[in-house]
């Protein structure tokens, strides 16, 4: 199977600050890859990173088999990468609607049509204000927003942060139907259980180094394990 | 007594018109590209001149069209090779950089069209009085201020209802989640720069028929615009347009009653805003306080 995203050695830095310390992962084809590991460790920057938001100063970004480092993010994500970000990042003081107009939409199956098939709640509040919808909500716009760029890889920052259990069902219903469609996701979660329950691989990040890679289920099934990997258990 | 207050009021109202112009303008840009652009009142002074030069060959009306598109083009090419360099940058960079720009620009005005003023032309359609007692209600000065309502609406509705006016309302709040999402985000700020550059284009050409066309016309209009701004609310469209047009409104007013205080009470308006509403009038709350 070939590889969507290799990263390889990848050293970031804020300003002074090293916080990613040669990390490399590994995303293949229609596989859902989950990132984890306690706050701090590294997962976002990881993110942030591969998007070009914070480029690393030393390492290796290869996406569908080519080289992306020192490409501006919005290349990036013209390659067809959907990313939704961490805080989920909706515009405020825009209505739904218009949050779905800002990305840079390529032609296929998702258009905001679509969108609001997949998404009636979103069709219902479609002229509130971002800043009116509830966690949930955003978090459906957001995951929306990316899935007009019709990617074939999606990357989510903590997709299930500060939402009820319920809604979180329904947010990782959303995404296990996005990888049944062969999408390779990357999901980034602090909620290690949810995570690994819909994960075929696993990689666990720790102040900025991965210090555990292997299958879902196996770490899923070590909690001793989890807990000494990272403490990533206690949110189970 | 209360014709001569409603003359300066009008006065007030115009003059207003042009500070809300020029504040749009620099709000914009203040929004997207996070340039305080110390250029702007001279970019209004070159697309007068611009004007001056074409009316002879185009008219008033087609130098009013393509002057300021001249003007926004010339915006196009600074923010390209210089500015563009500059927004990984402190803002003080910038801040330098169009503070130069703009004491070139005036020197190279002045090169060209020479340190006096020059003579605008304004339409035979628009110089007559439009009413025997409202003496001072001019066509141009109601034309002046239905173009400035006008040209604000257009914006209004890109803004509201274009793709690219909705992109620039979100790179606003999120520019970074904006690149995210596919777009062009060097493209998008340099349309949003040319966009206020015409702006203050067209604030130029209306102030010259009003005002007069000189070198410095610019530097007399841009710290009100400044102020207006502030007093409108950073970071809103509509406020720096209400800004302007309050300031301008008060500073005619104070003339009728005490002339000499007449510069001086727009910056006592933005300094008892700055106490009373921080955020100004119709800013977003949080911005400045």
């Amino acid at each position: 199977m070939s590889a969507v995203l290799a990263v390889e050695g990848l050293h970031t830095y804020y300003g002074k600050s090293h916080i990613l310390h040669g990390v490399s992962l590994e995303v293949r084809e229609a596989e859902l890859v989950a990132l984890l590991g306690r706050n701090g460790a590294g997962k976002t920057t990881t993110m942030r990173s591969i998007m070009g938001l914070t480029p690393p100063r030393e390492g290796k970004i290869v996406l569908f088999g080519e080289p992306v480092g020192g490409l501006a993010p919005h290349r990036i994500a013209g390659r067809g990468v959907g990313y939704v970000p961490e805080g989920r990042k909706v515009f405020g003081h825009l209505s739904v609607h218009e949050n779905l107009l800002v990305p840079a939409a390529t032609p296929g199956r998702w258009t905001i049509e679509a969108i609001y098939r997949l998404f009636p709640r979103l069709a219902e509040r479609r002229t509130s204000k971002g800043s009116r919808l509830s966690g949930g909500e955003q978090e459906m716009l957001a995951i929306a927003r990316a899935l007009l760029l019709n990617p074939r890889f999606l990357i989510l920052d903590e997709p299930s942060q500060g939402l009820a259990p319920v809604i979180v069902q329904e947010v990782m219903r959303t995404v296990a139907a996005m990888k049944a469609e062969g999408i390779a996701v990357l999901l980034v979660e602090q909620n290690a259980f949810l995570a690994l329950e819909l994960a075929d691989r696993a990689y666990v990040l720790s102040d900025g180094e991965v210090v555990h890679e292997g299958p879902a289920a196996a770490l899923a099934a070590d909690r001793a394990r989890m807990e000494a990997l990272a403490g990533v258990a206690r949110a189970g | 007594m209360g014709i001569v207050v409603l003359l300066d009021a009008f006065n007030g109202l115009i003059v207003g018109a042009f500070y809300g112009l020029m504040a749009i303008g620099l709000s914009l840009i203040l929004g997207l590209n996070g340039v305080i652009n110390f250029a702007h009142g001279t970019f209004m002074a070159l697309a007068a001149y611009l004007a001056f030069t074409l009316m002879p060959v185009l008219g008033f009306w087609g130098a009013l069209v393509v002057a300021p598109v001249l003007a926004a083009a010339l915006g196009f090419l600074v923010e390209r090779f210089l500015i563009r360099r500059l927004y990984r940058r402190e803002p003080i960079y910038s801040l330098l950089l169009t503070f130069g720009l703009a004491l070139i620009m005036q020197d190279l005005i002045r090169t060209i069209w020479g340190a006096q003023g020059q003579p605008i032309t304004i339409p035979n359609l628009l110089d007559h009085p439009l009413s025997n007692t409202y003496f001072f209600l001019t066509g141009y000065r109601v034309f002046v201020v239905a173009a400035a309502l006008l040209s604000t609406g257009a914006l209004f509705a890109v803004l509201r209802y274009t793709r690219l006016g909705i992109r620039i309302r979100a790179g606003n709040a999120d520019l970074e989640t904006v690149a995210t999402l596919g777009v062009n985000i060097y493209l998008l700020r340099a349309a949003n720069f040319v966009l206020g550059i015409y702006f203050a284009g067209l604030a130029g050409i209306l102030a010259a028929g009003q005002l007069g066309l000189t070198p410095t016309m610019g530097d007399t209009l841009i710290m009100p615009s400044f102020v207006a701004i502030v007093v409108g609310g950073v970071g809103s469209l509509l406020g720096s347009l209400l800004g302007g047009l309050l300031i301008g409104v008060a500073s005619g007013v104070t003339t009728a009653f005490f002339p000499a205080a007449s510069a001086v009470v727009i910056y006592v308006i933005m300094g008892v805003m700055l106490v009373i509403r921080p955020r100004g009038l119709l800013g977003q709350e949080g911005l400045l306080e």
